[in-house]
């Protein structure tokens, strides 16, 4: 047979091309995930905060002392066990595990974590926190004993952050050896990232997935196309409005938890918000149920007190509803202010992301109805954040997901004695809740902890530090064909990465 | 001719360091702090002191003048700098997302002519005929859509209802060719329907033009073939406006590819452009600005000095 090959022949091979159903591009390799994140991670370090892409891949690839269940409980890591030593110590027993580089994990490679983090050129998210720390000692491998500066009740919660895992202090400079169950392999800067099992993980049998191809889809719509065409097997950040859709489909399924939420912060060096009477008249404006529809499709639910979750063991159901809808009583707070005849000022936020400019605008129009004139301002994310660190805002939109399901979660949010930040009030120092957060923090009797956030959240909703909007639903879409992944619960909804080491994919 | 060419390089280098030293002062001059930014992602207050020495680590805390003359300095040397976000070098980001938007811009540019040239002389020679109405309102159609409608719908349709195609994303050349070229095929095919129906239009009216030109009429009366009238006069004499018009376009797409780019997951330059201005990533937004900015520059310098070639007046002038 001979093969003619004439130029008819090349222009119609060449048309077709698009036409060719592209067997290779279905998310079918045994054993191998593949995960559609909403943002190419900038920088994977250890200890510094770049974001929750990142966050989730060192997830993958390290572990602290303490960990999540997917419960939400802590539960131990590199740690099996940890115990209160008097006022100020805190004593965790190590457990038999092994570093990516072979080397056992060993109480030295914990001391020297901790100092990396608190070191005066660090640019740690806990550097603040472990520097409260005094010393920490290493009675033998399986042991260390941290001495406190002040008694701290959160130190076992700070230690199960993705900003704290502990690395081999025999890491080469620039690199950054972990003990997590998968191994970074390869990286496309901005397009994928490969991980492979690391198979001297120390949990027996774990991870069950060979390998994990993390691809960067940041436009939402096409990382949902890409899950229903069957490109990928995992999605984070489901857009709200293709919730139903991955729901309905029957291939597919929807894990969602109302994790995230929606507020807003004052500029309260300045009248009119410096004045708590117009914070809790600008709470009582606000129709919740509508932003939850006009912002999220639905997915989500009103927000009328501080962020602590209905499932948390410190909600307080009496002061669930403190910033309930009643426009009368909007009205009346502002003529007791002083302001009988309205104010005008403006509202900060960002059009880069259609949450924060939907729920902007929606609250305009509530604000308007009680008298309240609100200019929109709706620059880039850069521009906002440097604008609110500033404090050139007179009121903001802000989302965020606490730090942990534990009340002392929210404090960097509420507490204005820190210093000024976008994500919380500018100039609002509130010396009873700045009090109360450090008592909840050295307090250790749980009940006890719960009567102190309970007085916390009684000023916090005459103060509003905040103004609670919406929990915002979190959502990831998966294969069918994809188990062992949970999304996992409130505030944690970001920790999920930690699900991978139990996930599988047939 | 020489000293033309040195004096033109010379105006050439001057204009670039114009559009450098404004993009260096305009970046600077938006509000938004990169140390700030990358440490505040997610919606988290960073320490204070860790945003301080993030800023003292990258030299943002340095006078601007001095952050300018260092990079200035760095750039004679050819160096791009690094991206203040993970240290990654710049040039080297850049050499591997250049040729890939120059790769679909050129498969764009390509597909629109193969479509655009046949079709315009087609309806030049049927003018005024149902067919030339049909194409006309499809040029129309086609110009007036946005390219993320079409992307979008390409995607919906031959992705998530037909699963003929991946919704999109990049296999390089060297790993599978054939999934890169199908890849390749749905951005540059978006980009291409606008583009064809330029030079679609283009095509028509410079075909209807020649047609009436006194050379083709008495090509007609000497009897030549229709086929030998439409290759060697209507399509040759069309050919010129549509190498113009099409240069034109893709000068333009050089860093206008943003949403295509970005519907397709294509990892491009004008992706990694919207994403370093996002992220206030000086040296990343400088040095494509820089390259994008030099290639215009050298596309201008090249067609001067061929001006100069064909016309000498332009070489005294």
């Amino acid at each position: 047979m001979v093969l003619s090959v004439n130029r008819r022949g090349i222009i119609a091979g060449a048309a077709a091309l698009p036409f060719l159903r592209m067997q290779g591009a279905r998310a079918a390799t045994p054993g191998v995930l593949t995960f559609g994140l909403s943002a190419p991670p900038s920088a994977i370090n250890p200890w510094a905060n770049t974001g929750t892409a990142a966050a989730t891949i060192k997830l993958m690839i390290y572990r602290g002392l303490v960990s999540f269940d997917p419960a939400g409980n802590l539960r131990g890591e590199l740690a099996e066990s940890w115990t209160r030593e008097g006022e100020h110590g805190w004593v965790f027993k190590l457990r038999d595990a092994t570093f990516q580089n072979g080397e056992k994990v060993i109480s030295a490679d914990v001391k020297w974590t901790i100092e990396q983090i608190a070191a005066e050129k660090s640019t740690a998210y806990f550097r603040a926190e472990m520097q409260q720390i005094e010393r920490v000692e290493t009675p033998d491998d399986l042991t260390v004993r941290f001495i406190t500066k002040t008694p701290l009740a959160t130190l076992p919660i700070w230690m199960a952050s993705y900003h704290l895992p502990i690395i081999s202090r025999n890491s080469p400079k620039g690199s950054f050896v972990g003990a997590g169950p998968f191994v970074l392999k390869a990286q496309e800067r901005g397009v994928s990232i490969d991980l492979e099992a690391f198979p001297g993980y120390y949990k027996k049998g774990l991870p069950k997935l060979k390998a994990i191809r993390v691809l960067a889809y940041p436009d939402e719509n096409l990382r949902v196309a890409a899950l229903q065409s069957g490109d990928i097997d995992l999605i984070e950040y489901v857009p709200w409005q293709a919730m139903d859709a991955v729901s309905a489909n029957p291939a597919l399924k929807l894990d969602a938890v109302e994790g995230a939420f929606m507020f807003l912060v004052f500029n309260a060096s300045k009248p009119p918000f410096n004045d708590a009477r117009v914070r809790k008249a600008v709470a009582h404006a606000i129709k919740r149920d509508e932003l939850v529809k006009a912002a999220f499709f639905g997915r989500g639910q009103p927000l009328e007190h501080l962020p602590i979750a209905a499932s948390s063991a410190f909600f307080n159901p009496e002061l669930a509803h403190g910033w309930a809808y009643d426009p009368a009583l909007s009205k009346k707070l502002l003529a007791e202010a002083g302001f009988a005849n309205g104010i005008s000022c403006s509202l900060l936020s960002t059009a880069q992301y259609g949450m924060h400019k939907d729920t902007a605008e929606v609250v305009q129009q509530h604000l308007a109805a009680v008298g309240i004139k609100v200019e929109l301002n709706l620059p880039d994310w850069a521009t906002r954040v440097a604008i609110g660190n500033r404090g050139q805002y007179d009121m903001a939109v802000m989302g965020t997901a606490a730090d942990s399901n534990d009340p002392d979660g929210i404090a960097t949010i509420i507490d204005g004695s820190l210093s000024p930040s976008y994500v919380r009030s500018f100039g609002l120092k509130t010396e009873k809740i700045t009090a109360l957060l450090a008592a909840g923090r050295a307090e250790l009797d749980e009940a006890k902890r719960k009567t102190i956030y309970r007085d916390l959240e009684k000023v916090a909703i005459e103060e509003a530090p905040l103004v609670g909007l919406t929990w915002r639903s979190q959502g990831y879409g998966m294969r069918k064909a994809v188990t062992g992944f949970q999304n996992m619960p409130g505030a944690l909804t970001f920790y999920s990465g930690l699900t991978f080491e139990t996930a599988s994919v047939d | 001719m020489l000293g033309f060419a040195g004096r033109r390089l010379a105006a050439s280098l001057v204009l670039v360091w114009v559009v450098v030293s404004l993009v260096f002062m305009v970046i600077h001059l938006i509000p938004g702090d990169p140390a700030e930014l990358l440490l505040s992602q997610g919606g988290v207050a960073p320490d204070a002191a860790s945003v301080a020495e993030l800023r003292e680590q990258l030299g943002l805390d340095r006078p601007l003048g001095a952050q300018y003359l260092t990079y200035l300095s760095g750039l004679a040397h050819g160096d791009f700098g690094a991206s203040l976000q993970d240290q990654h070098p710049v040039a080297e980001e850049i050499a591997l997302r250049l040729p890939r938007t120059l790769e679909l811009v050129g498969m764009a540019a390509l597909l629109a002519v193969v479509i655009g040239l046949p079709l315009g002389v087609l309806a030049a020679l049927r003018s005024g005929h149902v067919i030339d109405r049909i194409l006309s309102d499809l040029a129309g159609l086609a110009l007036s859509v946005p390219v993320f409608v079409v992307g979008t719908l390409l995607v919906l349709v031959l992705a998530q209802k037909l699963h003929w195609v991946s919704a999109g994303g990049y296999v390089a050349l060297a790993v599978n060719p054939l999934r890169h070229l199908g890849l390749l095929m749905m951005p540059a095919g978006t980009i291409a329907v606008g583009l064809a129906a330029v030079v679609f239009r283009v095509t028509r009216g410079a075909a209807l033009e020649v047609l009436e030109r006194d050379h083709v009429r008495a090509a007609q009366a000497r009897g030549a073939s229709p086929a030998v009238i439409i290759r060697c006069h209507v399509v040759r004499n069309a050919a010129t406006s549509v190498i113009t018009v099409v240069g034109l376009h893709l000068g333009a797409l050089l860093g206008g590819t943003v949403l295509v780019e970005f519907v397709f997951n294509w990892p491009g330059l004008s992706g990694y452009l919207v994403r370093s201005v996002e992220a206030r990533d000086y040296p990343e937004v400088m040095g494509i600005v820089l390259v994008i900015s030099v290639l215009f520059v050298l596309l201008n310098l090249i067609v001067e000095l061929l001006y100069g070639v064909i016309d000498p007046r332009v070489r005294r002038g």
